[in-house]
């Protein structure tokens, strides 16, 4: 359940920062319903400390609507604030062990 | 003739199908027009006639003929909706399904629209009540496929006026709101929040058996008492009088709205019990407020239950939104306003706010109403991916071109000149993304311009896109937790109340008893419940999908995998598939997805045991004096003996009456397990006491960090709903402080060795001994080696083994399934 909790946080399913405003939440949610709807393989997967998860539009939605309620919004950068660094992704396996981080939070857009 | 070049602007459409009044609008992207009906009427009564000649009158013709013809002359069917109850029209001797007068006045209102706007409407949004169940949803949308429309989706009548509201309002008009619909038969408040041009519905309360008609019953009743000879409503026969003097209290109490005095004459008299009865009398309006005035406060009440729920009181409110008729008497509006001390918002036709609200909807969820042209497409096709109405000033817009070879750039000019899209590079499989901005609060139509490799311009089609910048609304929550009630009596949840539409989630189940093929008795159920508690008893069925032994194309054995989806659209439409992999089989026919009948004689029965309980309750909550339950108690009490009211008019063959009571027996059913729950406090209290104790211990020693973090909220919104005596609250808490302590718990070794003894200890119950055997004999080696990995899969085999109680199995529907 716990591992459920990391790979399904909203943050990771939208792939945006935990210090997101509101309105680009919104933006990037709507950019990956367009995206999913017309396949694009770039919106498919996300990456999260687990590895790879596939991304869905119902996920997508339900990552926005939580994000929208201030309680269960705490309760997420909680847990992606404490989630060990994010696997998959962009992520090559010689680059995993100091690189990785580094590589897929940018890739998420957590860092410059 | 037709346009060879048809306006690209798109019509947005919405719906009201009201109990009472019905009406319709329209949204072009800039305004909101209520579409006038031919006798230029923003409101259309949603009453149908069928005469001898099996003509059909609909609206205001009809309505005239309720008194003079009631046997022939629908109304209020909508109440009916999803019951499968039939309404006869003797003389053209035939019978309509609620959903089949639905439908005539929607086709009504569809040729409205045509006759004002000249365009034949395709996609439309309906209204329908917040509290609607899903058969009376199910039946709405047939109703709209009976009227010829190709698509609708249903969106809830509160989120529409607040839409309405929202979108006319000065200023950023942040804060919390309130909308108070009170309708022709029931009573919606609805709480919400505005924040950055978004619109979020924080929670909705409501009494389905509140409404303008208790007024009008209150006020007949008041008339009938002072005739001379006085008509009753459980006497068949007196129907046709009461009827008649209800239609005169209705005109009564619209006329009082403005006047002081009414006068309440009918040209005819009544005849009742084979005498002429005149009918001369004066109403004032101290009385009618007089009258109405309790059913005002229960609404009332109802209101201020929602604001406590999340925190608010009378006086945080940034507004009132008054919605419905009754909600035009001047007492109403003094009386909310007073009570919740708010501002009411101004300047808003109560009449047809909603059916606003879904046009405005309509253009959030990009569904354009005009039937499209089918002239084949010229120039290069895109498929575009945008919000057609959008609170961001810059939102994405994605898109792919169709076929090989697409252009390699895009662009996007707005159509006042004053912003063009730098150019977007066209991916070589023809994807694209950029972002355009808007003006405030404008539609803003874009040409797309595209060029191919050869740098020459590449027509589109189509050629442009229009998005309307303004206040949107999240999608829709679901207003009830959705779940599959197991053969254990509990619930396995699908989706959480408040889960965004539309929604899909799928789960493994396996059986608990063998589907022989070929075999008619033979049906493994899956039953489909909606409530918040985890005992399935406690659940409403909402609709089952059977999987019968004459449908199977092999047998299917006991501890089968199944997996069962659970799929709602946007209007809260249900569809459930069931997939057996074993014999690759689908089932998706959900049955049984009615409203039950309401015979008098079977409501009776039901009246008869809740009074039995009760009074048990009653007694043992007065020996331990506990006021809360006492006064819960007391609540229900009342609503019993307006039931049995109902019961009484079910027996002078008022459907509608047997519906409104079978439902307030439902509702009545859930408060007293309720107040059950708050009579087992102490216990509950204690329990969650040593849940917390447990909890904490193993998420502390096994938990990791985050774990721990959780917990923390966990057991503080436990403290909370503690303080408060939310006994489901508490529950739910529970369960998730149990979740979380399992998760901790099942990461030790220790956890799957003690998993194991207890289930071994069982293992004479099993359904196959040998199997058993075999699976203890392979846990007990696992356990010298020390392997937690097959020690965990030996357990869960060891569990499939053994058997639900068959009590249990009783409570869960008679389920079928396990998790």
């Amino acid at each position: 359940m716990t591992a459920e909790r990391v790979a399904d946080n909203p943050f990771f399913v939208l792939g945006v920062s935990p210090e997101a405003s509101r309105i680009e939440v919104e933006r990037e949610a709507q950019k990956l319903l367009g995206m999913l709807e017309l396949g694009f393989e770039a919106a498919r997967a996300y990456p999260t400390p687990l590895g790879d998860r596939p991304r869905t539009a119902e996920a997508v939605r339900a990552a926005v609507a939580a994000l929208r309620d201030p309680y269960q919004r705490l309760v997420a950068e909680l847990w992606a604030r404490h989630a060990p660094p994010v696997r998959g992704g962009a992520a090559t396996p010689e680059a995993a062990a100091g690189e990785a981080p580094v590589v897929t939070r940018r890739a998420l857009g957590w860092c410059p | 003739m037709a346009d060879p070049n048809p306006p690209v602007t798109p019509l947005y459409v919405g719906i009201d199908l009201g109990t009472t009044n019905s009406a319709a609008a329209v949204f072009d992207g800039e305004r909101v027009s209520v579409v006038r009906n031919a006798q230029s009427a923003t409101v259309t009564p949603s009453v149908v006639r069928l005469d001898k000649q099996g003509r059909i009158t609909v609206g205001t013709r009809a309505r005239r003929f309720l008194e003079q013809d009631p046997s022939n002359t629908a109304a209020e069917f909508k109440r009916l909706m999803g019951t499968g109850q039939g309404i006869a029209f003797p003389a053209a001797g035939t019978t309509k399904k609620p959903e089949e007068l639905s439908a005539e006045v929607l086709k009504a209102l569809r040729q409205d629209i045509f006759d004002q706007l000249g365009v034949n409407i395709e996609r439309a949004v309906i209204s329908v009540p917040a509290l609607f169940e899903l058969p009376q949803s199910a039946a709405t949308s047939e109703a709209a496929r009976l009227a010829g429309f190709a698509r609708v989706e249903l969106l809830q009548e509160p989120i529409a006026s607040a839409l309405a509201a929202g979108w006319r309002a000065d200023g950023d008009g942040a804060g919390s709101w309130l909308v108070f619909d009170l309708g022709g038969g029931t009573f919606d408040a609805s709480l919400l929040e505005t924040r950055d041009g978004l619109l979020r519905v924080v929670g909705h309360d409501g009494d389905n058996f509140l409404g303008g008609r208790d007024f009008d019953w209150a006020i007949t009743e008041h008339l009938a008492a002072q005739l001379s000879v006085v008509p009753r409503r459980n006497e068949p026969g007196h129907a046709g009088a009461l009827r008649a003097l209800r239609l005169a209290a209705e005109d009564a109490k619209i006329e009082l709205s403005r006047n002081e005095r009414a006068q309440v004459t009918l040209a005819n008299p009544l005849r009742i019990d084979d005498q002429d009865v005149e009918v001369d009398l004066e109403l004032d309006r101290a009385t009618v407020e007089r009258l109405c005035a309790p059913f005002v406060d229960r609404a009332l009440d109802v209101s201020l239950r929602l604001l406590a729920t999340h925190g608010l009181g009378a006086g945080k409110l940034a507004k009132v939104v008054l919605v419905g008729g009754p909600t035009v008497m001047p007492m109403v509006r003094a009386r909310v306003a007073a009570r919740l001390d708010a501002a009411l918002a101004e300047g808003h036709d109560p009449m047809t706010l909603v059916a606003q609200g879904a046009a405005l909807y309509a253009a959030t969820a990009g569904l354009d109403g005009r039937a499209h042209a089918t002239a084949a497409p010229t120039g290069r096709q895109i498929w575009l991916q945008y919000p057609a109405v959008s609170s961001d000033l810059t939102p994405h817009v994605v898109g792919k071109f169709i076929g090989a070879n697409p252009p390699t750039k895009i662009r996007f000019a707005r159509a006042d000149g004053g912003w063009t899209s730098g150019d977007a590079s066209v991916a070589p499989d023809g994807t694209f993304l950029t972002s355009v901005t808007l003006l405030p609060r404008r539609a803003c139509t874009f040409a797309i311009e595209a060029t191919g490799a050869d740098g020459k311009r590449v027509e589109t089609s189509p050629p442009a896109l229009t998005i309307v910048q303004g206040l949107t609304i999240g999608d829709p929550p679901l207003s009830r937790t959705l779940g599959v009630a197991l053969a254990n009596g509990m619930v396995q949840t699908y989706l959480e109340r408040g889960a965004p539409l539309p929604a899909r989630r799928t789960f493994t189940h396996y059986t608990v008893e063998t589907i022989a093929k070929g075999s008619e008795g033979s049906v493994l159920r899956i039953p489909i419940v909606q409530g918040e508690l985890s005992q399935a008893n406690l659940c409403r069925l909402v609709g089952t999908l059977d999987i019968g032994g004459d449908a199977v194309t092999d047998t299917v054995p006991v501890g089968a995998a199944v997996e069962v989806t659970i799929e709602l659209d946007r209007g809260g439409r249900l569809s459930a598939r069931a997939l057996v992999p074993l014999i690759g089989q689908v089932f998706e026919h959900v049955a049984h997805l009615l409203v039950p009948d309401a015979s008098p004689e079977a409501l009776e029965i039901a009246m008869r045991d809740l009074r039995r309980q009760l009074a048990e309750l009653r007694t043992d909550a007065f020996r331990r004096g506990l006021a809360s339950v006492i006064e819960k108690l007391d609540h229900v009490e009342g609503r019993l003996a307006e039931a049995e009211k109902d019961i009484d008019a079910a027996h002078g063959g008022d459907a509608d009456a047997a519906q409104r009571a079978r439902r307030a027996l439902l509702d009545v059913d859930g408060t007293m397990a309720d107040a059950d729950l708050s009579r087992k406090w102490p216990q509950l209290e204690d329990s969650a006491r040593n849940t917390a104790i447990s909890a904490s211990s193993t998420v502390g020693m096994h938990g990791t960090d985050a774990e721990r973090s959780l917990l923390q909220e966990v057991l503080a919104a436990m403290e909370k709903a503690r303080r408060d005596k939310d006994a489901p609250e508490l529950e739910r808490q529970m369960r998730l402080a149990s979740r979380l302590s399992t998760a901790a718990f099942n990461r030790t070794s220790e956890a799957w060795e003690w998993y194991f003894a207890d289930a071994s200890s069982e293992i004479g119950k099993a359904r196959d001994l040998p199997k058993a055997n075999a699976l203890v004999a392979e846990g007990k080696a696992a356990v010298e080696r020390g392997d937690t990995t097959e020690l965990r899969r030996v357990v869960k085999g060891l569990w499939a083994l053994l058997p639900e109680d068959s009590e249990a199995r009783k409570k869960g529907f008679d389920s079928g399934v396990r998790s």
